[in-house]
Parts: structure tokens; C-alpha cells; sequence
């Protein structure tokens, strides 16, 4: 730290120094820090960095972000709250991406990476940023966002030439055509990454084949379902290629035979994949570093075949048809492995395997035998204190840690899983993300109070019915010191507790709930929190019509949610009739 | 939405039929929809609450409800001392929704076999709640404090049944999958 009376004797030298070293500072924390240090480092952090993610996109507003980063080169914004992932926000939320587009068109001169996440983009902005910042975008992420067509794409692909990077996964977009992609593919040299994975998108084979033969460096392609069998060619023209998602087996499986994946290909996901057409991926398996099988079509055993293959794989993804079994297989075959997600399969009978079911015997397995784990996301069916106690032994390197409880069992094995927790947040020290769903009697109020006690770096959190009474919410709450962010679904706490909560948790700036006690009509014991800079939303209880399949019209009902966040930008100005903002004026008043 | 009380009686312990319930001009799909909130989270919570405090709820909802009320004594009816019996509720006149009493909902309780759906306003519906937690005057439906706090924590927070929720991804993969599977050739499945 500089003394105050050395800068003045030698003025600029200390400027000089920290001129030269402020570029290499990256981190957002460090550079958090080095801008509270005087007024003249934050001007220098300001007019240097190079990066800002604005984490919800109500926090500030963009001529803010323009006043104190003018010269920002990558800038990240996210909209709606996570629990939009799970159909359970309302579509027309917010998180519209047209304010920062305007500003980003006049202002931020020298842009080059976008990344929207769930957020709402239309053509038109698009179309804007193509106008403006289309010659020099070299990348663009859609994650997760909606509201936009492929009239939208179309501008992308005509006007941005340096585009390294377009990645639109899981997005909600209109298909007007497939000429977005011939435009991309006759205007651009140097695509590195194209990826439309899990969307509705429908492409020509020979638009993907143009783009691999144009872009020598193109390494990373996911696609939406088209026929694996077409894609034959576009797999001949980018030998470069080193990760492959998407397509789709509609085929006889005996037809598949002939299918050869690039040579280089260490990261690999082939959508509706049985077990038949499975060896095409074995002449590569020893190459994988990361395989996808959330979307194959595979059973238990399949995936022991498959993983005993493949003992480089770093990260593996798939549903928790591997089972106990599969994870035993994965714990003896991959030792490198640093991150697993098992996501829940279907519920209903004959749909997935038998044996697809993960309970405590395949977590003591994984912990014992991948030692380097560091994210591990889990849907299990059964669970045990000691399972967790040995999570919280072996893997020290854990820096991600989510477990949901299903409700497949009446009764599980081992609960409440007071002890297990503690013993687990104890061990991983690491850890900085903490998701832990369960159920009533699942974690009592005293388990609740270990999570408080034993959280000392965990910056989110989201609890799922868990604790018994308000008292574990308030003694959870005196812990937790470095908590950004909490979300919790299903937990009996009232109103009051929340917001006594909420000010007890010193680092808090956002909370998701739903599911609570409601104790006033109106959300008025949420007041107890108000604060300055902190915003309070609330989407009122919904019964939302829905079409399903089996039943026809299901009526669905969607208990109230509270959002509340620091702002530095005021109360929204754009709230659908879905969402109310809890202003404490107002309720005084009435 | 029109707003008119129906009595569904399941078991036929009403001797009276059944067709007023169907001479009512609501749509099925309304009827369908009044049958889903009537069974969906409520009924858990309700088989969990002690049937003395039930019957006093049942009691005060038949007073202080907006409809006109006949009270017939139904055959298997419990009698609950100083209140009156089970009501029954006949739609006496379909009401266009213009009628509507304003800021009404359907409260619904099942006892004993029966459903009674009462259109109650707010705080009405609040009142018969707090009625049911601090019990009665009458020593003998006096309700244990634990039963008292479960009966306002199920009833009030909503929430009965929150089901873990799917993500949208996974949704629509076993979805698709689905459809795979109940296509004759796989051909015709090709998007």
C-alpha cells in the first residue's frame, strides 16, 4: 500500500508501477480490492479492465457501467433468476437485453465478447449489434436466452466477419430457415466455437460442411438433432475438431457402422445414442476428456462399458441411469476426474434402467477413488450420514458440491443428515458452492445451524426443505460469512424470519424464495427488511395452465416467489403484471 | 370464471341426486379445473389435521359462508356438539360471472367422504383459519398446540407439495424420448 506522503515526494512513480502491473491483475477480486485502495487506482482499474460480469442485470444500469468502464473488452450479463432453468419464472420476467444493446451500440468502443444468460434478446438487437459492433465481435453467447428468430442470426452472420465464437445453447429461438448459417459460413474464416445445441434450430449438412471447410480452426461444434448420418461429410471436413455434441440416430442402428468421428475429438455427447451405435465412440473413448451422456438413449451396463474405456475423462455428465454400479466403474477406471453431474432421469416405470438408481454406495465408491474432484452434482435416491462423512474426507478438492434427495423412496436409509453435513462442510474446505435439496425431517434445525457454522467460503447456496423451525434459519444466518447468494424452495420459515435472516447474513446480496410461511397478506413481515439499495420483489402465487402429454390441460400450481437484491439502479421500471415490487413507502401509506 | 359452490358427493351418502351439481352451466374444462384445486396439495394437508378441529372449521365455514345454505343431516354424518351439521350446498341459481362477489375463493374441505367447496373473500377464509388454530371454546375440541401450528403451517404457507421441479432440458429430452419410443418407424420420427 502506498504512503500518502512518498507519492506526493515522488508523484507518478507509484503510478508508473502500478501502470505496468494492473494489466496482469485479472481477477475480479483482486481488482475488486486494488479499486478500494485510492482514488487514483480506481480510475486506473477503471480505464484497464478488461472484463465485468454483472451477475443479475437489475443491479446497475448501463450509462453506470459505461461512466466507470468505458473501455471494457468482454462483459457478461445475467437475467433471471436460476430457478427459470426449472419452468418455475414466469417467461415474461424481464432481463431485457435492449437498454444495454443501445448502450453498448453508442458507447463501449472497444467490445469484443458478449455473453447474455437467460435473458430476453430480440432480432432487433441483434440487428444493432451487428450494425455497430458486428466488424469487431469475436464473440457472441445466447445462453439460455429467448425471444429472438433466426432473422436475428441472419444479421450475425452477414455482418460479423471476426467472430470467433457463437454459442446459443439451450436457447428459446423462432426457425425462420437455415440461411443464418449459410451467411456465417460464406462470410467468416476464423469460427473457433459454433454451438446450438439444445435448440430448435435446423441446419443443411452442406452449410456445416462449408463452415468446416472454411474455418481451418474450428474445434468445438454442438449441434441441434439432425441425422448423424449427414453429418458424415462435415465430420471428414474438420479433422481439427476436438469437441462434437448433438445430432441424432434415426437410422437402423447396423447403418451406423460406418460412422468415424475426427481423430481429435477428446470432448463428446451424441444425442439419442443406444447401445447399439455406442461403439462408434469407442476408438476415441481413450481420447475423452469429457463425455455427455445426459441425452443418450443408454442403460447401466452400457455405461460401465463405456466409462471403462475412457480412463482420461475429466468431466462426465449423464443421468443417474449410471448407477451405483456405473459409479463404482467410474471411481476404479477415471482418476483424472474433476467434475460429475448426474441429473435426475425419468420417474416413471420401464422408461430407465432398473439399476439407475444412485444412492450412498456410489458416492463412497466416487469419493474413495477420485480423489481430484472438484464439482460434483448429484440426484440421488437414498443417502446415509457416512456417505457425506466420506465426501468430506477424500475429496479435498471440492469446490461444488449439490445433492438432491428424490422422493422416489418413502423412506430413506439415514436421516436427518445432520451429522453427515457437518462432517462434509468440515472436510471441504474448498468449498464456495452448496446446493443440498432434501426433505421435512431431511436436516433439523440443529443440521441447518451446522450449514451456518461449517460455510466459511461459500458464496451460494441453495437449500431445499431443510431445517424444522424459523430458530434453525436464524442460527444459520449468524454463519455463512462469505454468502453472496441463497436460494431456498420449500422451507417452512416465516416472513419474519426470513428477513431477520437476510440481515444477519453480512454478505448477502441476493435471495430467491419459494415456498415460505406466509404470515401476511400483502409480504408486509418481508419489510422488516428493507433497506437502502435493496430491492424487494415478489411474484405472487400462480396457478399456471399447462398441456401434458398424458393428461391433456394440468393445472399447475406455483406457490409465490420473493426476490430481493442489492441495486444500485432503483426499483425496476419494466415489472410484468407477474412480478410486484414491495415498496415500504407505499405500504406505509396504505 | 363464474364462482358458483358445488357439492360433490363422492359416496352417495347424500340421498339427494346428484344432477343439480350438473345442471350447473360451467364447461367440463371448468369443472375439471375446480376438481384439480380442489384435489391437488389440500388434501394432504387436510388428512393430516385432527378431525375435532376439522369439524368446528366445517362448522364456522357453514356460517360465515356467502351462499345460502341448507343444512340436511346427512346419514354418516358426525354431529358436532353446538354447531351446526354438515351443510350441503345446492347451487340454487347459476350466476353469470358479472355477479361474481368480489375477491372470492374456493375454499375446500374434505370430511368424512364429502367435499364442500365454500366461495369465501380473504379474510373470511383468515378467520376460519385462526379458528381452527386457537380451537374452540369448548373444552372438548380444545387442540394441542403442535396440531394448531401444523394446521396454519399447511394451510396457510401453500405449499402442501412443492414438487421438485425438472429442468427444462431434461424436460424435453425424456419428452422427445417418449415420442420416440410410441413412433411406429423410426423414420416418422425425424424432426
Amino acid at each position: 500500500m502506498e504512503d500518502r506522503n512518498v507519492s506526493r515526494v515522488r508523484p507518478g512513480m507509484s503510478e508508473v508501477v502500478i501502470g505496468c502491473v494492473m494489466p496482469y491483475i485479472h481477477d475480479p477480486k483482486d481488482r475488486d480490492a486494488v479499486s478500494l485502495v485510492c482514488r487514483r487506482w480506481y480510475e486506473l482499474d477503471a480505464l484497464t479492465r478488461k472484463h465485468v460480469t454483472i451477475a443479475l442485470c437489475y443491479t446497475a444500469s448501463p450509462d453506470r457501467l459505461r461512466r466507470r468502464f468505458r473501455h471494457l473488452e468482454s462483459l457478461k450479463l445475467k437475467g433471471k433468476p436460476r430457478a427459470a432453468m426449472f419452468n418455475l419464472i414466469p417467461e415474461d420476467w424481464g432481463g431485457y437485453v435492449t437498454p444495454w444493446m443501445n448502450e453498448i451500440a453508442e458507447s463501449f468502443n472497444c467490445l469484443k465478447s458478449l455473453h447474455f444468460r437467460r435473458m430476453i434478446v430480440r432480432d432487433s438487437d441483434l440487428e444493432l449489434l451487428a450494425q455497430s459492433r458486428g466488424r469487431v465481435l469475436q464473440a457472441l453467447k445466447l445462453d439460455k436466452c429467448s425471444g429472438f428468430s433466426t432473422d436475428g442470426l441472419l444479421h450475425i452472420g452477414r455482418s460479423c466477419r471476426s467472430l470467433k465464437t457463437l454459442f446459443m445453447e439451450e436457447s428459446s429461438i423462432s426457425n425462420r430457415g437455415g440461411e443464418w448459417l449459410h451467411e456465417l459460413a460464406v462470410n467468416n474464416m476464423v469460427l473457433e466455437t459454433l454451438n446450438f445445441y439444445m435448440t430448435d434450430l435446423v441446419v443443411s449438412f452442406e452449410d456445416l460442411e462449408l463452415i468446416a471447410r472454411n474455418c481451418r480452426s474450428l474445434v468445438s461444434v454442438k449441434v441441434s438433432d439432425c441425422e448423424i448420418l449427414g453429418l458424415l461429410r462435415f465430420f471428414c471436413a474438420a479433422p481439427a475438431l476436438e469437441e462434437f455434441c448433438g445430432g441424432s440416430f434415426n437410422e437402423q442402428p447396423d447403418n451406423y457402422s460406418c460412422v468415424s468421428l475426427p481423430p481429435k475429438l477428446c470432448r463428446l455427447g451424441l444425442t439419442y445414442m443406444g447401445k447399439i451405435e455406442m461403439p462408434i465412440v469407442f476408438p476415441c473413448a481413450p481420447l475423452l476428456k469429457k463425455l455427455d451422456l445426459l441425452y443418450a438413449l443408454l442403460d447401466t451396463e452400457d455405461h460401465c462399458m463405456l466409462i471403462q474405456r475412457s480412463p482420461n475423462l475429466e468431466i462426465l455428465e449423464t443421468r443417474d441411469v449410471i448407477g451405483d454400479r456405473g459409479l463404482e466403474v467410474l471411481a476404479r477406471s477415471c482418476k483424472r476426474l474433476k467434475r460429475l453431474r448426474i441429473e435426475r432421469g425419468a420417474d416413471e416405470q420401464g422408461m430407465e434402467d432398473e439399476e439407475g438408481v444412485v444412492s450412498q454406495r456410489g458416492l463412497i465408491a466416487l469419493a474413495q477413488g477420485c480423489l481430484e474432484l472438484e464439482y460434483l452434482a448429484v440426484y440421488v435416491t437414498d443417502i446415509t450420514n457416512a456417505s457425506l462423512e466420506y465426501i468430506g474426507k477424500y475429496s479435498k478438492n471440492l469446490c461444488d458440491f449439490r445433492l438432491v434427495l428424490l422422493d422416489r423412496e418413502e423412506s430413506i436409509t439415514d436421516l436427518p443428515l445432520d451429522n453427515g453435513v457437518r462432517d462434509l462442510l468440515r472436510g471441504c474446505e474448498k468449498l464456495k458452492r452448496f446446493a443440498l435439496y432434501l426433505r421435512p425431517g431431511g436436516l433439523t434445525d440443529v443440521g441447518l445451524s451446522y450449514v451456518g457454522q461449517y460455510s466459511k467460503n461459500i458464496r451460494w447456496m441453495l437449500l431445499g426443505y431443510v431445517g424444522e423451525s424459523d430458530t434453525g434459519l436464524l442460527d444459520f444466518s449468524r454463519g455463512c460469512p462469505s454468502l453472496q447468494k441463497l436460494e431456498m424452495r420449500g422451507c417452512c420459515f416465516s416472513e419474519r424470519a426470513l428477513a431477520a435472516a437476510v440481515l444477519q447474513l453480512t454478505s448477502l446480496r441476493y435471495l430467491w424464495v419459494q415456498g415460505y410461511k406466509a404470515t401476511s397478506a400483502t409480504g408486509c413481515d418481508l419489510l422488516a427488511m428493507a433497506r437502502p439499495f435493496w430491492n424487494i420483489e415478489l411474484i405472487p402465487s400462480r396457478r399456471v395452465v399447462v398441456a401434458d402429454q398424458l393428461e391433456g390441460a394440468v393445472l399447475v400450481e406455483h406457490p409465490a416467489h420473493i426476490l430481493a437484491y442489492y441495486s444500485l439502479a432503483g426499483p425496476r421500471t419494466d415489472f410484468p403484471d407477474t412480478v410486484i415490487p414491495l415498496d415500504p413507502e407505499e405500504s406505509l401509506v396504505t | 370464471m363464474s364462482r358458483t359452490t358445488v357439492e360433490l358427493d363422492f359416496f352417495g351418502m347424500e340421498k339427494e341426486s346428484s344432477s343439480s351439481s350438473s345442471s350447473s352451466s360451467k364447461s367440463q374444462f371448468q369443472k375439471f379445473l375446480d376438481r384439480q384445486r380442489s384435489f391437488r396439495g389440500i388434501q394432504s394437508a387436510i388428512s393430516k389435521i385432527n378431525p375435532e378441529v376439522l369439524k368446528s372449521v366445517i362448522a364456522s365455514a357453514a356460517n360465515q359462508g356467502s351462499e345460502a345454505c341448507n343444512a340436511i343431516p346427512s346419514k354418516n354424518a358426525v354431529s358436532v356438539p353446538s354447531s351446526p351439521v354438515l351443510p350441503v350446498y345446492t347451487p340454487p341459481i347459476v350466476r353469470p360471472s358479472s355477479e361474481n362477489l368480489p375477491d372470492t375463493a374456493p375454499l375446500t374441505i374434505f370430511y368424512n367422504g364429502t367435499v364442500s367447496v365454500f366461495d369465501v373473500p380473504q379474510e373470511k377464509a383468515e378467520n376460519i383459519l385462526k379458528l381452527a388454530v386457537e380451537g374452540t371454546s369448548d373444552p372438548k375440541v380444545a387442540v394441542p398446540s403442535s396440531d394448531q401450528q401444523q394446521l396454519l403451517d399447511t394451510l396457510s404457507c401453500g405449499i402442501a407439495d412443492l414438487p421438485i421441479a425438472r429442468r427444462k432440458s431434461l424436460q424435453r429430452f425424456l419428452e422427445k424420448r417418449k415420442e420416440r419410443l410410441t413412433c411406429i418407424s423410426p423414420y416418422a420420427c425425424y424432426t
